[in-house]
């Protein structure tokens, strides 16, 4: 008997126990949204702003002005005396008092495919060992079995370079994302104009011409073939097909899925997040979370929805960044402030970041190449004590003079911010446990609440 | 042609294709002469293979006090054995044709007909494929080279390349010079093995970790930087093993490109990176390699690997294999023979791959020994306690399809023609319905048994545009022939859309209630729309989405 089987009846139990789905078609029937807000033992929510394609450290979080590396922008002062960031960022400056940057990020993977699955997996592709992604991860952790919507949802994630980071690996499909504006493809994305429309759910509305009572009709012949093949053919891949039918049908009718309508905000609101894909998608984030989900992802892959790659800044690096910083800022700094109002930031932990970092020296065609040796990435909100900066470089930029942070010291900081044990196990399929971090880890104490 | 004579060509075929590299062609040149002599021995070895696997599966049942599932009736192992050989499940033709003839041998002609189809090719590509050059599901870069590496498969497929010689061309295929990686750079879609490599960087050490898992079953990849925490796999072994592959340099190397490659075809040594230590290259065995003047390493490993000698080559082909068929190995995991992973019927599995080997790795002959017993025929519907322990074999688990088998599978209900389409690597803008499946349907690395849905699967399936269109009676040819027919029976009409989804006739109680709803017209009072109602909910169905 392998582990992997032992492990797959236990899922097995937990799926029925949790009586997702059976004979009855009442089971189908929408459950009441949760109550919005904020309570006292809330658990706690994670939002990445995935910055696709590897932003530069030396125009954004750790400036060096006077030296010839420091490039065209100018550092300025934050809410936290002592910290300067970068003067296309005033609106975050302005809230350091939650942010932690950390200047000594230091990995050894420079090729986009990789290191996207090493920062997002906090493992290098390895044999046959299939990761689950950041999300998954901590949604399996934070997550409720029934809840109306999913745990995991992930906004236009650009996954064309190394698909399997996007994914739930080991965990399986349970533990996938929702994606909403999918931007691998031109066609179901959208031009800057049509965020709304790009940041619905794909196949969430019933097909045209199918009424509620004819699609519940078709739900209850289903119900009978699923009751019929369940009883004779017991087994996971009934079950877990009978529950993801079960959640899909649940988010479908339940209250919960009015997150994704942001055209119920507050017009003034929707402009301080910036009316563009990310900085609406930083508004949905905001609304999931509110409802509970405990992990979203909102990837910054370009400033207008032409562009995949756009932080890849291997030549016009000023200029690409400056746009792109100009989308970033308002939508990171509302984000916040909006999180704050609603008295949630203290309970979701916001990470930025990128695959790497990018070269201090400045190429020929005023581009910055990929730079895994010193970069920077930002905790702030949930279980971070902001107002500090982690590590430090050399006054070129190009090593970590001071506490060098690896990807497994992040992952485990990031655990522990929202209260996870990075040692808790999880079976691959490989056989092996691993845990949400290696136990070599060290988490960055210093910045933990 | 009439079966024996069809058999008789098979072993002609069988010797003819023994080997098709360098020196064994030999071969062929004596296969005229043989073929009479050898002919009756080989007469059914299928039915022998068959046989012993029946034998061993149920004396372990006796022992262990099972009782198995009946065998299958006719519509579930014709669904079965057309999603396992061919990729698709069968149209309704096929269906009522099969179905109306229960003569003997009956089952043993399907299969022999399933593996003569194109779709056999096509099917067992993608399966090579995902053993082969699992990158290509995930990496995009893999994906662009997987045309010219699946255009080589099909072609060994097709020409029942033996097993050994496939993995023998696939580890000595050149590298460098004209026919190496510059030629496939320049023409991405040559008929080539290359992308093997590239996929694997070109670097000792992953080739070294993928060969030995993909062909021997031996996971040695942990190694690579310390000694197995579980296994016995060291440190030096890994390296040893992965100097086969030292030879190989690349040149002009930038920004994670592969450059140019050269190759020192004797090179028989690495220095392990980050340590002192030189290792010489040594078979996983333990034992040192004969060297010949002007035979490559890469051969010289080649040899050893796909040698009968080699105990893990055929039963780790053997139990893959089996895996397909059973969706449980023999060893599970299915590519993983280390330490505490014991075969549940190790006897069976020697058998097997002495078998395998003695019919010179002869895939069909497999395949065709597998599907003829017992064991495989047996029905996935549980009437016993005791069949639930997947390794007793005591009932067929019920299996996820890959994303290829569930697109094919939905064309072939619906009575889309162009289910046959090739894959368009390079249009990613341009998705058709198939491209988008394979990306959400993509299988996850768990066993087919463990199969779970995902939510995004569920909304598609339900709500989505190809589910709609199949079930639009605009759109769907089975649909719209089924419900425009004149001198049906709504019965009729029922038993004609199961038969196109779920490959069998609905039962009494099924047909009772169904024809009902049909003749009320459901919700929306209408006959047509009642029965796309039908087709919906079987297309949604956990019997149309696995295998079983």
């Amino acid at each position: 008997m392998s582990r992997r089987s032992m492990i797959s009846r236990r899922d097995l139990l937990k799926l029925s126990a949790c009586g997702a789905f059976g004979a009855s078609m009442s089971r189908w029937l929408p459950v009441l949204a949760n109550e919005i807000g904020a309570s006292p033992d809330r658990r706690r929510s994670v939002i990445l702003l995935w910055m696709t394609g590897g932003p530069p450290q030396t125009d954004t979080f750790d400036m060096k002005p006077g030296h010839e590396n420091g490039g065209q922008f100018k550092p300025i002062d934050t809410s936290v005396p002592g910290i300067q960031i970068c003067e296309h960022l005033p609106r975050v400056a302005k809230l350091m008092q939650h942010c932690a940057p950390i200047r000594s990020m230091s990995t050894k993977e420079g090729d986009h495919t990789r290191a996207t699955y090493l920062l997002r997996t906090g493992n290098l592709p390895q044999g046959p060992i299939d990761y689950p992604t950041l999300g998954s991860l901590f949604s399996k952790e934070l997550g409720q079995e029934d809840s109306d919507l999913p745990n995991f949802v992930a906004v236009a994630p650009y996954t064309q370079f190394s698909p399997a980071a996007y994914g739930p690996g080991f965990l399986g499909p349970k533990f996938a994302p929702l994606i909403v504006g999918d931007p691998n493809r031109v066609g179901t994305n959208s031009n800057g104009a049509n965020y709304d429309q790009s940041l619905a759910v794909k196949n969430l509305s019933l097909p045209q011409g199918i009424n509620l009572e004819r699609a519940d009709a078709r739900l209850s012949l289903l119900g009978d073939l699923e009751s019929d093949f369940a009883s004779h053919r017991p087994g996971l891949n009934a079950d877990s097909h009978q529950s993801a039918y079960a959640a899909a049908v649940r988010m479908m009718r339940s209250e919960a899925v009015k997150a994704f309508h942001l055209e119920g905000e507050d017009a003034k609101l929707r402009d301080a997040y910036g009316r563009n894909q990310f900085g609406q998608a930083c508004l949905l984030a905001r609304r999931l979370v509110e409802r509970g989900v405990p992990f979203v992802e909102v990837s910054l892959n370009g400033v207008n929805n032409n562009q995949a790659f756009a932080w890849d800044t291997h030549a016009q690096n000023f200029n690409s960044v400056k746009s792109l910083l100009e989308v970033l800022d308002p939508a990171w700094a509302t984000l916040m402030s909006d999180l704050k109002d609603r008295g949630l930031l203290d309970s979701t932990l916001i990470v930025w970041m990128g695959e790497f970092g990018r070269t201090p020296k400045i190429n020929q065609q005023t581009g910055r190449d990929h730079f895994p040796n010193a970069w920077s990435t930002v905790l702030c909100g949930g279980g971070i004590k902001g107002g500090q900066v982690v590590g430090k470089t050399s006054s070129d930029g190009m090593k970590v003079d001071d506490r060098p942070v690896s990807v497994q010291d992040l992952f485990a900081t990031m655990c522990k911010a929202v209260g996870l044990d990075s040692m808790k196990q999880n079976v691959s399929n490989v056989g092996r446990p691993i845990r949400l971090a290696e136990p070599t880890a060290k988490p960055i104490a210093e910045i933990l609440g | 042609m009439t079966h024996p004579a069809r058999a008789q060509c098979r072993v002609m075929n069988h010797l003819l294709h023994a080997r098709c590299h360098g020196f064994r062609l030999a071969l062929a040149a004596v296969a005229h002469v043989l073929v009479f002599a050898v002919a009756p021995l080989f007469s059914d070895d299928v039915q022998e293979l068959a046989d012993k696997i029946d034998r061993r599966i149920e004396a372990r049942w006796q022992k262990d006090g099972i009782t198995p599932a009946s065998i299958a009736d006719s519509a579930e192992f014709l669904r079965r054995v057309s999603l396992h050989v061919a990729g698709s499940i069968p149209t309704v033709s096929d269906a009522r044709q099969f179905l109306r003839n229960e003569s003997y041998n009956h089952r043993r002609q399907l299969v022999d007909e399933l593996l003569e189809s194109p779709h056999y090719i096509v099917n067992f590509s993608n399966f090579w494929t995902r053993v082969m050059m699992p990158e290509s599901a995930t990496d995009v870069q893999a994906l662009a080279q997987r045309p010219g590496f699946q255009a080589w498969l099909r072609q060994h497929l097709g020409n029942n390349t033996r097993y050994d010689a496939i993995v023998y061309e696939l580890l000595t295929t050149p590298l460098a010079g004209d026919r190496g990686m510059n030629s496939i750079m320049q023409n991405p879609g040559s008929v080539s093995p290359i992308a093997f490599f590239t996929t694997k960087q070109i670097k000792p050490e992953n080739l070294a970790a993928a060969t030995s898992r993909m062909f021997m079953g031996i996971r040695i990849e942990c190694a690579q930087c310390h000694n197995h925490p579980y296994d016995s796999w060291k440190q030096e072994q890994f390296w040893g093993y992965a100097a086969f592959f030292a030879g190989i340099e690349r040149t002009n190397q930038n920004d994670g490109g592969l450059g140019q490659v050269k190759e020192v075809f004797d090179r028989r040594e690495l220095t392990i990176p980050d340590h002192e230590t030189v290792v010489q290259a040594t078979y996983l065995d333990g034992t040192q390699p004969q060297w010949r003047s002007k035979v490559s390493s890469r051969r010289t490993l080649a040899d050893w690997m796909t040698s009968k000698q080699n105990p893990y080559f055929a039963k780790s082909a053997v139990n893959r294999l089996w895996g397909h068929f059973f969706g449980v190995g023999i060893v599970e995991p299915i590519d993983d023979f280390g330490g505490s992973n014991k075969p549940s019927h190790p006897e069976l599995l020697n058998e097997l791959a002495a078998d395998f080997a003695a019919h010179d790795f002869d895939l069909k002959y497999l395949i065709r020994g597998i599907a003829a017993s017992k064991t495989y025929q047996r029905s996935s519907r549980k009437t016993h306690v005791s069949q639930t322990e997947p390794q007793q074999f005591a009932r067929m688990a019920v299996q996820g399809l890959t994303g290829e088998q569930l697109f094919d599978s939905i064309a072939a209900a619906v009575g889309h023609l162009e289910s046959f389409q090739q894959f368009q690597p390079f249009q990613f803008n341009q998705p058709g319905p198939r491209t988008e499946f394979l990306e959400l349907f993509a299988p996850d690395n768990n066993s087919p048994t463990e199969r779970q849905t995902s939510i995004l699967q569920a909304l598609a399936l339900m709500n989505g545009q190809f589910t709609a269109s199949a079930t639009s009676l605009e759109q769907s040819s089975t649909l719209t022939a089924v419900a425009e027919f004149p001198s049906m029976s709504s019965g009729d009409r029922v038993e004609a859309i199961y038969l196109a989804a779920l490959t069998r006739r609905p039962r009494p109680e099924e047909l009772e209630r169904l024809t009902k709803y049909v003749d009320s017209g459901g919700p929306s009072k209408n006959q047509k729309q009642a029965l796309s109602d039908i087709f919906w909910a079987l297309l949604n169905s956990s019997e149309f989405l696995f295998n079983h």
